[in-house]
């Protein structure tokens, strides 16, 4: 996509005046659904749509060594696949750099302990613990990649059930353990303090959230801000562009503000989910 | 991921021989108290506030356009600039000139050995050079070229990341590409109520996990690169679990630090330059 500069100043002047292109406040997000647990081989998983953006994440979990340096704790790692259904551009190795600076963002903001308690996935220290593969696909870019990401991977780990381990048994360096075959004997995954991210863009004089893709071309920098309860979990600077100490501090205080109502909407969404209900309707049902 | 096979490597599992270490059984709250009093004084003397002692010195690649070596007491980084070469592989114009990033770890560099492939904090932390780069340079004097950086840590002992930065801004400078600022860059770990500028590879490892019981349960890494007289941040990362107020703070005492540098580097510059002109003279 490319905007001319009679564009770019319609958008700005937009901005500028709290009444964006498509109608919305400056901090306020396109409408959103959410699907979770759509897809039957995984353990646990969401969909997101946020307007043009489309992203669906799938939760894996196979028995793994811990990392010796940590043998009390679980692994959980995150894989970004950007297929080229979602824009042309992700042709080939297009979308890598992408891929890899979205799955290490979410590395970074999942890795404190205050975050997501790693030893609660561990079977057997320094033996056996659950590795947790979060698989994510983009199937459509309408801008605002991190936030749907973010939101879609605690809506897939809140979804995850992990298998309740009956016994584990240890006979020399044999170490042997015992699944339940009851299907529905397991673990909810606590995601409580899960990061949700908010990436706030600097148009003009102002800073806004939930960018378009027009706009994420009219923006001279952004801020990825990834929020756990009331602290930051991650922040980190995207796009070519520097910005002013005070404008950084201001970024962090709005994405802030933004972050907590989406965790509430988020945690309320989520609540609604009734597994017994019959709800399939939709996406890959 | 495609390996290469002419490289002997490791056996592909092994322990780094210190985990099974005796005297590494004290609880990391007691290592915390070690190594930082509750005053703020450090292992090394240092105040809280207090940078280590930086060496700096360009030119120390012949082959390359622009070098540089920085040294913040046992950190050793050394960055070599490129000529602009056109992109390769890429088909439509872009009007902007590109920057490439490459921040390795030598193998020797840290306790564990790292592979020669870039892992994903080393692809991570190029990522973010490239961001603090990027608003530093000319880029649309040299459009549809790029300038490959490539930085290489020999020695980590905490704030690499940041030492490579500022090593890189000092060896764009040498090699002559067009800027609008100096860059400089500075880590900082935060644990508990500790604000510790610069850490070394120790206090880094500290600041990973809270130590600290609730409220003061704020812990992570910061790095800053800002660009000195348009006081402008040019990258900012943090990791970790920060709040609002321990965060703003680490930002002013960040972009002060990162002032107090550009003397040095400006020094260094001036050295090169004279130097230059005396071999010019004679």
């Amino acid at each position: 996509m490319a905007l001319c500069e009679a564009e770019k100043t319609f958008v700005l002047h937009g901005v500028e005046e709290n009444f964006r292109v498509d109608g919305r406040e400056r901090e306020d997000y396109r409408p959103i659904e959410l699907e979770t647990n759509i897809v039957s081989h995984a353990f646990g998983s969401a969909r997101l749509r946020l307007a043009n953006t489309d992203v669906l994440v799938a939760v894996k979990i196979e028995v793994d060594v811990p990392y010796p340096e940590r043998p009390k704790e679980g692994k959980l790692e995150f894989f970004v696949d950007c297929s080229a259904n979602a824009t042309p551009d992700f042709e080939g190795r297009g979308g890598e750099d992408l891929a890899i600076e979205i799955s290490n963002s979410l590395s970074a903001a999942y890795k404190s302990p205050e975050v997501f308690d790693l030893t609660k996935l561990c079977i057997l220290k320094g033996h056996k613990c659950w590795k947790i593969f979060v698989d994510i696909l983009l199937l459509e870019c309408g801008g605002n990649l991190y936030d749907a990401v973010s939101i879609a991977v605690k809506a897939a780990l809140w979804d995850t059930r992990i298998p309740l381990v009956k016994s584990v048994t240890v006979d020399g360096n044999n170490v042997d353990m015992e699944v339940s075959d009851e299907l529905h004997d397991c673990q909810k995954l606590d995601v409580t303090a899960a990061p949700i991210m908010v990436t706030v863009c600097k148009i003009g004089e102002q800073c806004i959230v939930d960018p378009n893709v027009a706009e994420e071309l009219c923006s001279v920098g952004a801020v990825v801000i990834a929020v756990s309860k009331d602290k930051f979990s991650t922040v980190l600077q995207i796009g070519s562009g520097s910005l002013h100490p005070q404008t950084l501090l201001e970024c962090l205080q709005m994405g802030e503000k933004v972050a907590q109502r989406l965790s509430e909407a988020l945690t309320e969404t989520l609540s609604e989910i009734n597994p017994n209900k019959n709800q399939d309707v939709g996406f890959l049902k | 991921m495609p390996v290469d096979h002419k490289r002997i490597n490791g056996p592909e599992i092994s322990i780094p021989y210190q985990l099974f270490d005796k005297l590494n059984t004290k609880s990391l709250k007691t290592q915390f108290s070690e190594i930082v009093q509750p005053n703020g004084t450090r292992a090394d003397g240092r105040t809280s506030t207090e940078h280590r002692k930086i060496f700096l010195k360009t030119g120390v690649v012949s082959q390359a356009k622009g070098s540089a070596y920085i040294e913040l007491d046992q950190t050793k980084v050394i960055v070599s600039v490129f000529d602009p070469r056109e992109i390769p592989n890429k088909t439509d114009y872009s009007s902007k000139g590109e920057i490439y990033c490459e921040f390795k770890f030598a193998p020797f560099s840290c306790h564990k050995r790292r592979l020669h492939q870039q892992d994903a904090e080393e692809q991570q932390f190029s990522a973010i050079m490239k961001q603090a780069l990027e608003s530093a340079v000319f880029r649309h004097e040299f459009p549809n070229f790029q300038v490959d950086i490539y930085a290489m840590v020999l020695h980590n002992d905490g704030a690499a990341l940041s030492a490579a930065i500022t090593a890189a801004g000092v060896a764009l400078a040498h090699a002559g590409i067009p800027m609008y600022d100096l860059i400089t860059s500075v880590t900082l770990a935060v644990q508990g109520n500790h604000l510790l500028v610069d850490p070394t590879l120790e206090e880094e490892r500290l600041c990973q996990v809270p130590l600290f019981k609730e409220e003061e349960n704020n812990h992570g890494i910061v790095v800053l690169s800002v660009l000195a007289t348009h006081e402008q941040i040019s990258q900012f990362y943090q990791s970790g679990y920060l709040s609002y107020a321990c965060l703003s703070s680490g930002i002013e005492m960040l972009t002060n630090a990162a002032k107090d540098i550009v003397t040095l580097v400006k020094k260094c510059l001036v050295k090169h330059v004279i130097k230059s002109v005396r071999i010019v003279e004679d």
